[in-house]
């Protein structure tokens, strides 16, 4: 391949593979898989840009040299946190409130599992060490911050050996001074150990979450700090011009050197990618509207993106420990190539929520595992051909497929292997619809009118059907569908959001109260977006407010397109009301709980390319494809996908071929290449 | 009747969940009252057209076993009358299958071809209904008729058509009937979408399949409970649990059960169970029947499919004029919480001599007060103090949790934010952490409790609902221990200091309320736990260095309480030859 100076690469680090994606000026777009190294995941990192750099025919420092952008989306916090490998840690709370952390406020994943343990609680009761002194709901002090009791506390956590201390005090969230004052006094007995405030990684009201937020940042830090850090540092030896970009879970960009202080925000930090990928097929697919399933070996994630604003949360879990940090909504079922499937003891069909995993995978890749997947039922329905993939990696054996669905669930079922298979992927697709309907509906949003976007390796053998049973009309089809986070790390803007809680009757707000507070949340933002190489004018700053009727419990965001007008604004809240909870109150008192504010720094929108025209494609091979209940098997045209190019329209049932991905497309849907050579699927009705 | 097919039959049975959970996001977006989309007080269930449960997958777990009753009650009440468009409203415990006043049940049948094919159903706890008492819980009731308007089956919506008066006849027995309102018209439009769901799935699959596809679903439930039982050893196995008081004053009430297990199944008969009492804890049919259905579900696999199918081999003997089964007029409003809590519990307890491997030990009961005032704005607050709530039992392999939410709800009610309470209510909390030896001794310990202490800064109502205080309410199991009782006193301004009664009403000006919450019971004997979880517990300070040496024969030694492995052998070799 033939690179045009100068290009952009993006790397996600999964479990098992590590996905590079390369893509030029030009806007062609290159993808170089290597396995992953958990060990030490930089090698892989290096590894992948070993392998791009020889397909490119040059050498690594040439290919560095070249790049302006380098991103990156990195696991490394999140496993931490899931292997229970991070730091030691020690906690300052006020006096008679030790224990939030692990009462948790009683939330459990599962209320039925009753016998469920917790999963351990992050900062064990006796290095959670009581602070006198108190603020009040305003930020008032009532009683100064004991320096005696942070002493104290100090000469506990040297004792102990603690790597890292976080700090969460009564409404810290009002005015920080506490926290401040007592950060301060503990470096004073302990210098150079990283310290974490609530009111800095977390400034929202509500002590479990901001203390948990605190927790989590301090435990991960020491691990993913020298990690990110040493990795910056290689790149840069390696002749990488700018400091590695990292993707937060809010979608958006940071540096390595800005990331430091608040890892806890890199939580999310593959999947929320996604964002980046959407917004680069709004530009291919001409629509705004996006329902994405990226399904991947064992699970499926389901994010949704409405007029182009992408679903956000304030709050997510992960592992079971709570962070309140900005981060796009994903919604996450068990559902994915490697699903097992099979019947309970009493008589009953399932399929999921467990996996098989990469190793030993589906039955069909013949390491020993004996249960059926969802790969082997479509290998069996012929919607997969035996025989080796992804150049080699992995072989489907046909034959250990049928024999998994023949004992595991047609003889006990009393089905054919056939109607068996397909009972198995119906039932897996009705649990993909269900996952899209929950993120849609739940939130007041008609999943008709949405474009269903297929992606991940096992996505586009599932878009036609489920967009179809969801009563869509449209599936895109990227042709990168295996790399789709990789990808929309090229297309992802450097973000960071700002928070300030402040109580107010929108309708009697301060107005200069409530201006006051946001230009100083914008002289934060700018200072920061300013350290990230977005000064002045490069960098957009958007205000919203987070409202509620008086005695709600959550509130909505609303933006501020313009200023301060109470009556602009309360249309557009009971407009998002009634979208979401089908009511208002008229003339119901409207509540700010907190003023909120996204800097943005806009990365150069990554343009798609425009492949080269082609003759119209001829099937590579026809094989027999179980299609439906009512056709059987039927005699299906099989695509390669590079024989597929721009204006390409091609009638269904049939099935493309891809290097990373096959897609599929049943009797009545529509295929259609795009001018940039993705696949659009017209579905046919049910 | 052919056979079905397999495939259909597991697309149905999670399409008519995802139906049940699909009524309860519509629910939680369009009702009025935070009651339901902050705590979720509320079940979205479907029931064949015969009146039996086959989806609940969207509730709360004392809500399990009342569904089929409410819809056999509208079968019963209107047979013959019900008609395409129809909306049935019920919540009368004695007549119309309800479980307590202010759970109302609103039911939609669905017709297929016109035939009956199934209820769309939702049974949601109304902000307030009448009775003595604002919120619908009137703890001084001695009759139903205290407790709040008394609905027989009514038809409220007649072929489409809402009837009016009725609506008003409603509103006006209320002291929020813009609450009201507005949540009934949100259950009313779960059902509507329920209904459209479950019609369109029985019309795919035709409607003598639709109804064969439902029994297939219910008979795969037996199954799957029939295969949970015999897991246990047949025989018969005896439990009960009490109460101290009748709301009143202190009198002993005993839920007594035995629990037979043959090859017919089994038997939970409650002959010997104390006579009803004068208090608002007396339970309706339907009550005990879900505080039943939950104990078993609850002890065996949390995957049990949650419809009426488990619990066909499951024979419930309640008699008549008991506290679990009373008669009217008595009142039943507390008794989703109380005696369902111990029938619970004594459920537990039976089973626990049946497979001794997966005891449960029992839940502290529940302490927080209401108090309510003015607040700054003038308007009315009213706070419930939710951060004073109990702890856990044990389970085998773990401790029993230091603080959560009610037993009847399995923990499904979230402990609120100090910050939030002191940003929503004139109060200052100055303490909310565990308690010290609170936990029942075992080898897994119970849950501590937590001590708790806030000042109220104006002068208040106050409500008592205290049931923990003054006995032990997590009992331990299999040589584990009781936790801790429950304590609780109100301290005013003025320095009078006032022992909290269980049930009660008064009225202080600004006070400080100090409660210490129940703890959880212990499982396995205090010695066989490992002493390394008894240093911990030492150093976290739940437990205090003389329990540790005393109770659980563990000696600390030094700062960092090392363990002295010669003299805590030498501790334990003393007990257990004693």
């Amino acid at each position: 391949m033939q690179l045009q100076a100068p290009w952009r690469i993006g790397v996600d680090v999964g479990g098992t593979f590590t996905d590079l994606v390369l893509a030029d000026a030009a806007g062609a777009v290159h993808v170089t898989k290597v396995p992953s190294t958990p060990a030490d995941p930089a090698e892989g990192v290096v590894n992948a840009l070993g392998a791009a750099a020889k397909q490119a025919g040059m050498a690594l420092p040439e290919l560095m040299a070249g790049t302006s952008l380098m991103i990156h989306g990195s696991t490394v916090a999140t496993n931490t946190l899931l292997e229970g490998k991070g730091a030691k840690v020690g906690m300052l709370t006020t006096a008679g409130f030790r224990d939030s952390l692990e009462i948790r406020r009683g939330i459990r994943e599962d209320q039925w599992d009753h016998r469920a343990p917790f999963p351990p609680v992050l900062v064990p009761r006796y290095l959670r060490l009581p602070v006198t002194g108190r603020l009040d709901r305003n930020g008032n002090e009532l009683e100064p911050v004991s320096g005696r009791d942070v002493e104290a506390a100090a000469a506990v956590f040297k004792d102990e050996g603690v790597e890292a201390v976080a700090l969460c005090l009564l409404h810290s969230y009002a005015d920080p001074k506490h926290e401040v004052a007592a950060a301060s006094a503990l470096r004073q007995h302990m210098n150079g150990l990283p310290i974490t405030l609530s009111s800095d990684v977390a400034p929202v009201i509500g002590e479990y979450e901001r203390g948990s937020t605190a927790v989590l940042n301090a435990y991960v830090g020491p691990r993913v700090v020298p990690y990110l850090a040493g990795l910056n540092r290689k790149l840069r030896q390696l002749g990488l011009r700018h400091s590695l970009l990292l993707v937060q879970s809010n979608g958006g960009a940071v540096s390595v050197d800005h990331v430091q202080d608040r890892p806890v925000q890199l939580l999310l930090s593959g999947p929320a990618a996604g964002v980046g990928a959407l917004n680069y097929y709004r530009q291919t697919a001409g629509t705004d509207d996006f329902v994405s399933m990226e399904i991947g070996g064992t699970s499926c994630d389901v994010a949704l993106m409405s007029k182009g604003d992408v679903a956000v949360t304030d709050q997510i879990l992960v592992g079971g420990y709570h962070a309140a940090i900005p981060a796009i909504e994903i919604h996450t079922v068990g559902a994915g190539g490697g699903t097992i499937a099979g019947v309970d003891g009493a008589g009953m069909l399932f399929a999921g929520p467990r996996g098989a995993g990469a190793v030993p995978g589906p039955a069909c890749y013949g390491r020993g595992n004996a249960e059926p997947t969802v790969t082997d039922a479509q290998l069996v329905l012929g919607r997969l051909r035996p025989g080796p993939y992804a150049g080699g990696a992995v072989n489907l054996d046909d034959g250990l497929a049928r024999e998994a669905i023949e004992t595991k669930v047609a003889r006990p079922l009393g089905l054919t292997i056939e109607r068996a298979a397909a009972g198995i992927i119906r039932l897996l697709e009705q649990n993909l619809l269900h996952a899209v309907e929950r993120m849609s509906i739940e939130r007041g949003y008609d999943p008709r009118r949405f474009t269903l976007v297929a992606a991940g390796g096992a996505g586009p053998m599932h878009g036609a059907a489920v967009a179809r049973a969801l009563g869509s009309r449209r599936c895109y089809v990227p042709r990168l569908a295996g790399a789709f986070c990789a990808l929309g790390m090229l297309n992802t803007d450097v973000r960071q959001d700002f928070l300030r809680v402040h109580f107010a009757d929108l309708d009697r707000a301060d107005r200069s109260a409530l201006e006051d507070r946001f230009a100083a949340l914008e002289r934060e933002a700018g200072a920061a977006m300013d350290a990230e190489g977005f000064g002045g004018e490069r960098a957009r700053l958007v205000r919203s407010l987070d409202l509620r009727y008086l005695g709600q419990q959550y509130a909505i965001r609303i933006e501020l397109a313009s200023g301060f007008e109470p009556m602009a604004i309360r249309r557009r809240f009971e407009e998002e009301h009634d979208r979401m909870f089908g009511h208002i109150q008229p003339q119901g008192t409207i509540e700010v709980t907190a003023l909120r504010l996204a800097a943005i720094g806009a990365v150069e929108r990554l343009r798609p390319a425009a492949p080269p025209a082609a003759p119209p494609p001829r099937p590579v091979a026809r094989r027999p494809v179980w299609q439906d209940e009512a056709s059987g098997w039927v005699e299906t045209p099989v695509f390669a996908g590079a024989d597929l190019a721009p204006s390409h329209r091609l009638a269904g049932p049939l099935v493309v071929e891809e290097l990373t991905t096959t897609v599929l497309a049943g009797p009545g849907d529509t295929l259609a290449v795009d001018a940039s050579g993705n696949f659009d699927i017209a579905v046919g009705a049910a | 009747m052919t056979a079905l097919d397999p495939v259909q039959l597991a697309l149905t049975q999670k399409r008519l969940d995802h139906i049940a959970r699909q009524m309860g996001w519509v629910m939680t977006r369009t009702a009025r009252s935070p009651i339901f989309n902050q705590s979720h007080d509320f079940s979205c269930f479907i029931a064949s057209p015969d009146g039996t449960l086959v989806s609940q997958a969207d509730g709360i777990p004392i809500h399990t076993g009342g569904g089929g009753f409410s819809v056999r009650a509208i079968l019963k009440a209107f047979a013959g009358r019900i008609e395409d468009g129809d909306v049935f409203l019920l919540n009368d415990p004695y007549v119309a299958g309800g479980n307590h006043l202010p759970d109302w049940v609103i039911a939609r049948p669905v017709f297929v071809e016109g035939r009956l094919a199934g209820f769309a159903c939702n049974r949601a706890h109304q902000s307030d209904i009448g009775g003595g008492a604002a919120g619908t819980y009137n703890s001084a009731a001695t009759e139903i008729f205290h407790e709040g308007i008394r609905l027989p089956v009514l038809k409220l919506i007649e072929r489409g058509a809402l009837r009016d008066d009725l609506w008003q006849l409603l509103m006006i027995n209320s002291r929020t009937p813009e609450l009201l309102d507005g949540d009934l018209r949100a259950m009313i439009g779960s059902t509507r979408i329920g209904a459209d769901r479950i019609a369109a799935l029985v019309r795919e699959a035709g409607v003598e399949t639709g109804l064969a596809l439902y029994e297939g679903i219910l008979a795969h439930a037996d199954r799957r409970f029939r295969a949970a039982l015999a897991t246990l050893p047949p025989g018969r196995y005896e439990g009960s649990d009490m109460t101290d008081n009748d709301c009143f004053e202190k009198k002993d009430t005993v839920i007594r059960v035995a629990l037979t297990l043959d090859d017919n199944g089994l038997h939970v008969d409650f002959t010997g169970t104390d006579p009803q009492m004068r208090g608002f804890k007396n339970s309706s049919l339907a009550n005990t029947y879900s505080a039943v259905y939950m104990a078993l579900a609850s002890f065996f696999e949390p995957d049990l499919p949650r419809n009426e199918g488990t619990f066909r081999s499951v024979r419930i003997t309640a008699p008549e004029g008991s506290v679990i089964n009373a008669r009217p007029p008595a009142p039943m409003t507390m008794c989703t919480v109380f005696v369902a809590h111990e029938i619970v519990h004594a459920i537990w307890k039976a089973l626990a001599k049946a497979d001794p491997t997966r005891a449960c030990a029992g839940w502290g009961k529940t302490i927080h007060n209401i108090t309510s005032g003015l607040g700054s704005d003038g308007q009315r607050f009213v706070m419930y103090h939710w951060n004073a709530m109990m702890a856990g039992g044990a389970v085998p392999g773990r401790d029993g949790l230091n603080q959560i939410g009610l037993l009847i709800a399995l923990g499904g009610l979230v402990v609120p934010n100090v910050e939030v309470y002191e940003q929503l209510y004139p109060t200052l909390i100055r303490r909310h952490e565990f308690r010290t030896d609170g936990g029942g001794l075992g080898e897994f310990r119970g849950g501590t409790g937590v001590e708790y202490e806030a000042d109220m800064q104006v002068a208040c109502d106050w409500t008592f609902r205290g049931e923990g205080l003054g006995y032990p309410t997590g009992y331990g199991v299999a040589g584990g221990g009781f936790g801790a009782a429950g304590r609780m006193s109100v301290e005013t301004a003025e320095g009078r200091h006032i022992e909290a009664p269980q049930y009660g009403l008064a009225q202080f000006g600004p006070a400080t309320i100090h409660a210490s919450s129940p703890g959880g019971g212990g499982l396995g004997h205090p010695f066989d736990r490992a002493a390394e979880f008894v240093r911990r517990d030492v150093r976290d300070g739940v437990v205090s260095l003389e329990s540790a040496r005393r109770d659980y024969g563990v000696v600390l030694a030094g700062p960092r309480f090392e363990i002295d492995a010669q003299a805590t052998a030498a501790a334990r070799q003393q007990r257990s030859s004693a």
